[in-house]
């Protein structure tokens, strides 16, 4: 009996005492994968001589500094003292058109998943619902083109985009994303798991296929289709390497990523405080999206692991 | 069944775009990967296969493929080993760990762009916090390390700009943004494998942990880990937006962080040499495919035996 005790006290011991260690491991962990996010906010809060000389801790002292670019302008001293978050913060909207950027993003990412949507799912009930000649074939094409990841054949979708002149457009930053197989077998999947009933009892109802789709499959895919609009938004929204490509120059088409890219370029690019707060800017929409909705985004990102 | 010809207006458009987004540029590379085709210059010389001859000879390509596999060799176990070990850590303490699972997420959410930007300012030399932490450390026992003891006496590594550092640093910062995606990926694996099976395994003699994760654990996620594998294979392989945040011009000091991405983009977009960009493209492929491919096997190997 006492030796039952003894025994499960040693092993309640061995529990908490690993429970701790991995604790500490996570810890560890967490505090890596933390520091450059607390880096960004707490730069963003500083004043530059905080910056340089590695004072304030996290937030600095807060008081006002003199702004030269303000004096350069001829005004009064008294008038150019600024605090350091308003001074950052309003610098990071004022040197760039951020806001504009903000909505180039927003207008870019919501016209993918629009159009995705509307080529994919389609698509997605035939392969999935229609028996037809070539279905078999078209399903293969599409099974191969997942192999190809857009990134690697921009230089050809480049050279398309400028013989017909569309770069520097919205278009360009749109089109070679339209199609997303991804999209349209992930649909396909789910839409297999629909039992034909539903579609036989439409039919009998008198509506055409156009009305099934929209009517009848598209409500009944709404989860897998957030978790799709979840990974397509993400993904755009935080896509440097595309935009880079077809944007050359026109400020006014730029995207959030591409402004945080010029600003650095500057030769402002050392005058941290105002570029870590529009980096602020661009990572906050999805972080707190994500925080919020966390389980959703969760199995959006991690969708692709379906395949 | 009701015929109609309904499917034609539902498959043309995707087939269509696929057609003219995914399957022709892929023939238009392999065209012009045998030319010197520039934009905006009229026709293009036949000229074989001297691209790839280049591409497989000169020694600015060497250092390329040098980066790319370092780049790829490192973050790719990493990421594997590190979100198999959180995952793993995470599950062990049920709903406690959702909280880590949540930060270790962020920097896959976050734009990449941005954050290579903040860790350049954490990597600075004089003003960076890692450079100004690893000095409070001097004088301590830290220095019966040679490599500190050295950093303390001259000065510590110049990270992104130094030529034996680059390459790791940007490695580094590529295993931070990508291992939360893994770790969710063998989370994900971890739940599905059923409780029932550790008992048994347990009545059959495995009493220890170790010996649970080699019956147990690590075949059941066998299929995730080739899945895990695989897309970290391809997502390091298309490294860029840092290499171009840090080093827009000529990939990093000595060109020690020339990634084939950034090769790409270097030799088509700034230089205008389509060739040679799309030689680049054509094995950056063939690399993606063939990665694939081997996915597939194993993965197909795996349920004939299974």
């Amino acid at each position: 009996m006492t030796e039952a005790v003894a025994d499960t006290k040693a092993l309640a011991l061995r529990f908490s005492t690993k429970t701790a260690l991995t604790h500490a491991v996570l810890i560890l962990g967490a505090l890596i994968v933390l520091l450059p996010f607390y880096t960004m906010l707490s730069l963003s809060l500083k004043a530059p001589a905080e910056i340089m000389q590695q004072t304030g801790g996290f937030i600095g002292t807060q008081a006002p500094f003199r702004d030269d670019y303000c004096i350069k302008l001829g005004k009064e001293v008294a008038d150019c003292m600024v605090n350091p978050i308003a001074y950052n913060y309003s610098t990071a909207f004022e040197k760039a058109p951020l806001l504009r950027y903000l909505l180039n993003g927003v207008v870019v990412t919501v016209s993918i998943f629009f159009i995705q949507v509307v080529v994919a799912l389609p698509c997605a009930y035939a392969l999935a619902k229609l028996r037809f000649w070539g279905r078999e074939f078209v399903f293969t094409l599409v099974l191969f083109c997942l192999l190809i990841p857009v990134h690697a054949i921009a230089l050809p979708l480049y050279i398309m985009l400028a013989k017909v002149g569309l770069t520097n457009t919205y278009a360009a930053l749109i089109i070679p994303w339209t199609i997303s197989v991804f999209g349209i077998f992930l649909m396909r999947q789910f839409f297999m798991t629909v039992p034909d009933d539903l579609i036989d009892a439409a039919r009998m109802d008198g509506m055409s296929e156009y009305a099934i789709i929209w009517r009848v499959m598209l409500p009944t895919a709404i989860p897998a289709l957030m978790a799709f609009g979840i990974f397509s938004v993400v993904a755009h929204w935080n896509d440097y390497f595309w935009p880079r490509i077809v944007i050359t120059g026109n400020r006014d088409l730029f995207t959030p990523p591409l402004g945080l890219r010029e600003f650095k370029g500057d030769a402002d690019g050392d005058n941290f405080g105002p570029m870590m707060a529009t980096a602020c800017i661009i990572v906050t929409p999805l972080i707190v999206c994500f925080l919020l909705a966390q389980r959703r985004f969760i199995e959006g990102i991690t969708l692709s692991g379906m395949k | 069944m009701i015929k109609s010809h309904a499917h034609i207006w539902f498959i043309g458009p995707a087939l269509v775009l696929m057609t003219v987004i995914l399957l022709i540029p892929i023939l238009i590379a392999m065209g012009l990967s045998v030319t010197d085709y520039s934009l905006g210059n009229m026709g293009a010389e036949f000229v074989g296969f001297e691209n790839y001859e280049k591409i497989f000879t000169r020694s600015a390509y060497e250092k390329m493929f040098g980066a790319t596999f370092r780049y790829v060799f490192v973050v790719v176990p990493l990421t594997v080993g590190l979100g198999l070990g959180s995952a793993l850590l995470i599950h062990s303490l049920g709903r406690f760990g959702d909280i880590y699972k949540t930060i270790y997420f962020l920097p896959v959410m976050a734009a990449l762009i941005a954050m290579a930007i903040v860790w350049e300012f954490a990597f600075h030399p004089t003003i960076g916090v890692i450079n100004s932490t690893l000095e409070r450390g001097c004088g301590t026992w830290l220095e019966l390390w040679t490599w500190y003891a050295k950093g303390c006496e001259r000065s510590f590594p110049l990270w992104l700009q130094d030529r034996d550092y680059a390459i790791w640093t940007v490695s580094f910062i590529g295993v931070w943004q990508g291992f939360g995606f893994n770790m969710v990926l063998y989370l994900a694996g971890l739940t599905s494998i059923p409780r029932s099976l550790y008992d048994a395994a347990e009545m059959d003699g495995a009493k220890r942990g170790w010996d649970r994760f080699r019956l147990v654990t690590w075949p059941l996620l066998g299929p995730t880990t080739v899945f895990v594998v695989t897309i970290s294979f391809i997502r390091s392989f298309q490294v860029f937006d840092m290499v171009e945040a840090f080093y827009p011009q000529g990939g990093g000091p000595s060109k020690s962080v020339f990634v084939m991405m950034f090769a790409i983009y270097e030799k088509g977009i700034q230089q205008n040499l389509m060739g040679i960009g799309a030689a680049i493209t054509v094995v950056f492929l063939a690399f993606v495919m063939v990665l694939t491919l081997i996915q597939r096997w194993l993965v197909e190997r795996r349920t004939h035996y299974a």
